[in-house]
C-alpha cells in the first residue's frame, strides 16, 4: 500500500447522497480481473453515472467536465460508499486516482475498505462539508490539500479544518502499512507458535 | 483451579497467537480451502502487492461453484458464458501460480468444497480451518472449528500470514434429545431449530450441538446439520469429535496414518466440551416430535412441518415480522391458509454442501425406487467420489429409471452461479440451504427439504408428507 502523508489535488464535489458501492461498481463489473499496474477498476467507477448505455460519456455528470479531469480529492454526500461489502468498491476508487474522500458520513465496510487499499476518508460536520461543496462548484477546478500528520483539510479558500482518525488507521497509512503489513510485525510470534505446534501436534508436522 | 472449557474455547485458546488492543485475537489457521467464485480478486491483489502465500501446503483450492454439472470432458474451455469460463480458469492459473494443490474439474477428487475436505480426511478434530464461503460451518461437524471469511481481503490476509484477526464470539450449546422418528432426519432438525430462533437467533455466536440426537447420528447428518448454521445467523457451528468421528475419518487418504494417527487421537480425545462447561446461551429441542419440514417462505426460518399449513401474516402480532411474511408469501404466490403438501412443484433438485453426501443420495433413491417422476428432477453429487460410490450401489441406475437427470458434482442449482437456474416463476423442492429471493435464479420460487422429502416431491409433483407414500 501507498502511504498517505499530505495530498494536494484538484478536488470534486460529489453531491449525491446515499451514493452506494453498487454505483460505485455495478454488479456486472464484479468479476473483472485486476492486473497489477494497469489500474483495470478505473474504467468502472461510478460507471453507469459516467457512461450511458452506449458507453458514452455523460457530459453533464461532474466527473466528466474537464476541471475535474485530474481530481484526486471527492468531496462526498452523506453516506457515500453504503450498500454491499463489495472491496472492488475501493479498488475502482483507487485505480480511478482519488487517495482522499471527505464526507458527513460513509458506509462502514466501504470506509475500512478505502483505509485498507491506501485511500483516506475523512468524516467533517455536514455544515463544513456543504461549504466545502458550495466552494468547489462555484471554482471547478479548484484543488485542496489534505495533511494527515496534522490531521487538517484546508478549503479553497483557505480555511484549515481538524478531522478525527483512529490512531491505528493513522499510524498504518502514514506507513503504508496494510492488514498484512501490520500482521507481519508479528512474524516472530507466529513462527515461534508455529515451532511450538509442530513439537505438539507431530501429525500435522509436514504441513506447517 | 482453571476454567472448564467448552469444546470451541479450548480449540480456540488453542490458536492464540497475541491479542491486539482492539479486543481481537490472531489466530492461527491450520488449514484453509479456495474455491474459484470471487477469490481471484485475493490473488490479483497479491499479484499487485508482489506477495506469495505463506504456507501453502496448508491450502487447498477446489473447483465447485461455477463448474458444469454436465458435458464435462472438455470444460472448462467448453463453457460458453465467457465470465464462467473466466472464472473457472483463474482458479487453475492462480493455484498454479501461488503453489497451491488444486482440486480441478478434471481431478478424480472434485467435488463440493464442504464435501471434499471431511471425504478426503483434509478435516480433522481441532484444526481451526478458515474458508472464504458462508457454509464452512459444516467442518465443524468433525469437531474442527471453522471460520468463514471473505473472499478477497481476508482470503489474501489468511493466504499471505497463515492467521487471522478475530473477536472471540459468544458461545451457544443447542441441545437434541430424542430418536428422531421414520423420515425425519438431519435436515428436518436444523430447519425446525432455525423456524425457532430465526435467522437471527445465533448471531455473534459460536454453536456447539450436543445431546444424545447428535451422538446418535452419522458424520453425514451432523454436517448437515453444522452447515446451516449461518442461516441461524451463526458463522460457527461444532459437533464434539467421538468414535462415530475417529471411524470415519481412519484410513482416508488424508487422514493422519500409522503412529502418527494413535497420537492425533489421543489428542482429539481432549477435545469435547467439559462437563462443567458453561455456555452464554442453552437451548434444547425434543427431536421425537419433530416431522419433516418445507419452508414456504423467502428465509430458511419461514420452514414448518409438511403437516401444516401455509401461515396468514394476520396472525402474527409482531408487526415487523408480519409484513415480512406478507412480502415473502406475496414473492413466493402463495395464499395464507392453504396445505403445505397441496402445493404444485415444477422442479427437483438434489444436491449442494447441505445434502449431496453418500448417505442423502441413499435416502432419496430409497424413496424413488421403482416410482416415476412426474416433473423435472436432477441430482448433483456432492464430490466425484460420492459419484462413484454411488454408482458402485447402483443408485445412478435406480435415479435414472425414475427419470432423474444424473450429474457430475458442483454447488449447482444451489446458487446458480454455474448457469443451473430456475426460470422466473418457477417452483422448486430443494435440499438447499437458502430459499432467498432469486437465489436460484430471478424470481425462482424456492422449498427447501430433506433428500426424502425432495424425492417424493419428484414423483408426486407436489410437496408431500414423504411418510404418506
Amino acid at each position: 500500500m501507498q502511504p498517505f502523508t499530505t495530498l494536494t489535488a484538484v478536488a470534486a464535489p460529489l453531491d449525491i447522497a446515499k451514493l452506494d458501492t453498487g454505483m460505485i461498481v455495478p454488479g456486472r463489473f464484479q468479476r473483472l480481473p485486476r492486473r497489477p499496474g494497469h489500474n483495470d477498476y478505473a474504467h468502472v467507477f461510478l460507471h453507469d453515472l459516467r457512461f450511458d448505455e452506449q458507453e458514452q460519456p455523460r457530459a453533464q455528470f461532474v466527473l466528466n467536465q474537464s476541471a475535474y479531469q485530474n481530481a484526486g480529492i471527492l468531496v462526498t454526500g452523506p453516506d457515500f460508499g453504503c450498500g454491499s461489502s463489495r472491496e472492488s468498491a475501493a479498488y475502482a476508487t483507487l485505480d480511478f486516482g482519488v487517495r482522499a474522500l471527505i464526507g458527513a458520513s460513509f458506509g462502514d465496510v466501504y470506509r475500512g475498505n478505502c483505509m485498507q487499499n491506501g485511500v483516506l476518508t475523512i468524516v467533517l460536520p455536514p455544515d463544513i462539508v456543504n461549504s466545502l461543496m458550495r466552494q468547489l462548484q462555484s471554482q471547478p477546478g479548484t484543488t485542496m490539500t489534505v495533511d494527515l500528520p496534522q490531521q487538517t483539510v484546508t478549503a479553497p479558500d483557505g480555511t484549515q479544518h481538524n478531522f478525527d482518525i483512529d490512531a491505528t488507521r493513522k499510524e498504518r497509512l502514514l506507513k503504508g502499512l496494510d492488514d498484512v503489513g501490520v500482521t507481519l510485525q508479528y512474524l516472530p510470534q507466529i513462527e515461534a507458535f508455529e515451532a511450538r505446534y509442530r513439537t505438539d501436534m507431530p501429525w500435522l508436522k509436514h504441513l506447517i | 483451579m482453571t476454567m472448564p472449557l467448552s469444546l470451541f474455547e479450548r480449540i480456540w485458546a488453542r490458536h492464540v497467537i497475541v491479542p491486539n488492543p482492539q479486543g481481537e485475537e490472531l489466530l492461527y489457521v491450520d488449514k484453509n480451502l479456495v474455491h474459484e467464485g470471487g477469490t481471484f480478486l485475493a490473488f490479483d491483489q497479491m499479484r499487485t502487492e508482489g506477495r506469495t502465500v505463506r504456507k501453502p501446503k496448508q491450502a487447498l483450492a477446489v473447483t465447485d461453484h461455477y463448474l458444469p454439472s454436465t458435458n464435462r470432458a472438455t470444460a472448462p474451455a467448453s463453457i460458453a458464458n465467457p465470465e464462467i469460463r473466466r472464472v473457472v480458469e483463474a482458479l487453475d492459473i492462480n493455484a498454479r501460480e501461488f503453489g497451491i494443490e488444486h482440486y480441478g474439474v478434471h481431478h478424480a477428487r472434485q467435488g463440493i468444497i464442504h464435501v471434499i475436505g471431511p471425504e478426503l480426511g483434509w478435516t480433522q478434530p481441532g484444526l481451526l480451518i478458515a474458508c472464504c464461503d458462508s457454509h464452512t460451518a459444516t467442518h465443524g461437524a468433525l469437531g474442527a472449528l471453522p471460520v468463514p471469511i471473505g473472499q478477497s481481503n481476508q482470503l489474501r490476509h489468511v493466504l499471505a500470514t497463515q492467521t487471522l484477526w478475530q473477536k472471540k464470539p459468544k458461545t451457544m450449546r443447542i441441545t437434541i434429545d430424542g430418536v428422531l422418528g421414520k423420515h425425519v432426519s438431519a435436515k428436518d432438525v436444523i430447519l425446525a431449530m432455525i423456524a425457532r430462533i430465526g435467522i437471527g437467533g445465533g448471531v455473534g455466536h459460536a454453536i456447539e450441538y450436543a445431546g444424545s440426537t447428535i451422538r446418535a447420528m452419522s458424520i453425514e447428518g451432523r454436517m448437515t446439520i453444522c452447515n446451516m448454521s449461518i442461516e441461524a445467523g451463526a458463522r460457527i457451528g461444532m459437533i464434539a469429535p467421538d468414535d462415530t468421528t475417529f471411524n470415519y475419518l481412519h484410513g482416508r487418504p488424508l487422514s493422519p496414518g500409522g503412529g502418527d494417527w494413535d497420537n492425533a487421537l489421543a489428542y482429539w480425545r481432549t477435545l469435547p466440551s467439559h462437563p462443567d462447561a458453561r455456555f452464554d446461551r442453552e437451548l434444547s429441542i425434543n427431536a421425537s416430535e419433530l416431522a419433516p419440514m418445507v419452508s414456504w417462505g423467502t428465509s430458511p426460518e419461514d420452514s414448518s412441518p409438511i403437516t401444516s399449513h401455509v401461515p396468514d401474516p394476520a396472525s402474527i402480532a409482531d408487526s415487523e415480522k408480519r409484513s415480512r411474511v406478507k412480502r415473502a408469501l406475496d414473492y413466493m404466490q402463495l395464499t395464507p391458509g392453504t396445505l403445505l403438501d397441496s402445493i404444485a412443484i415444477d422442479r427437483v433438485f438434489i444436491g449442494s454442501c447441505t445434502n449431496a453426501r453418500i448417505e442423502d443420495l441413499r435416502t432419496a433413491a430409497t424413496v424413488v425406487k421403482g416410482r416415476k417422476v412426474v416433473i423435472p428432477a436432477m441430482v448433483v453429487p456432492g464430490s466425484s467420489q460420492v459419484k462413484r460410490d454411488a454408482e458402485a450401489e447402483g443408485l445412478d441406475k435406480i435415479f435414472l429409471a425414475a427419470g432423474f437427470e444424473w450429474r457430475d458434482a458442483s454447488c449447482s442449482m444451489c446458487g446458480g452461479s454455474n448457469g443451473d437456474s430456475l426460470a422466473p416463476g418457477q417452483r422448486s423442492a430443494s435440499t438447499t440451504n437458502r430459499n432467498f429471493e432469486g437465489r436460484q435464479g430471478p424470481g425462482a420460487l424456492t422449498h427447501i427439504m430433506s433428500p426424502a422429502m425432495a424425492a417424493a416431491a419428484a414423483v408426486t409433483g407436489h410437496l408431500t408428507d414423504v411418510r404418506s407414500l
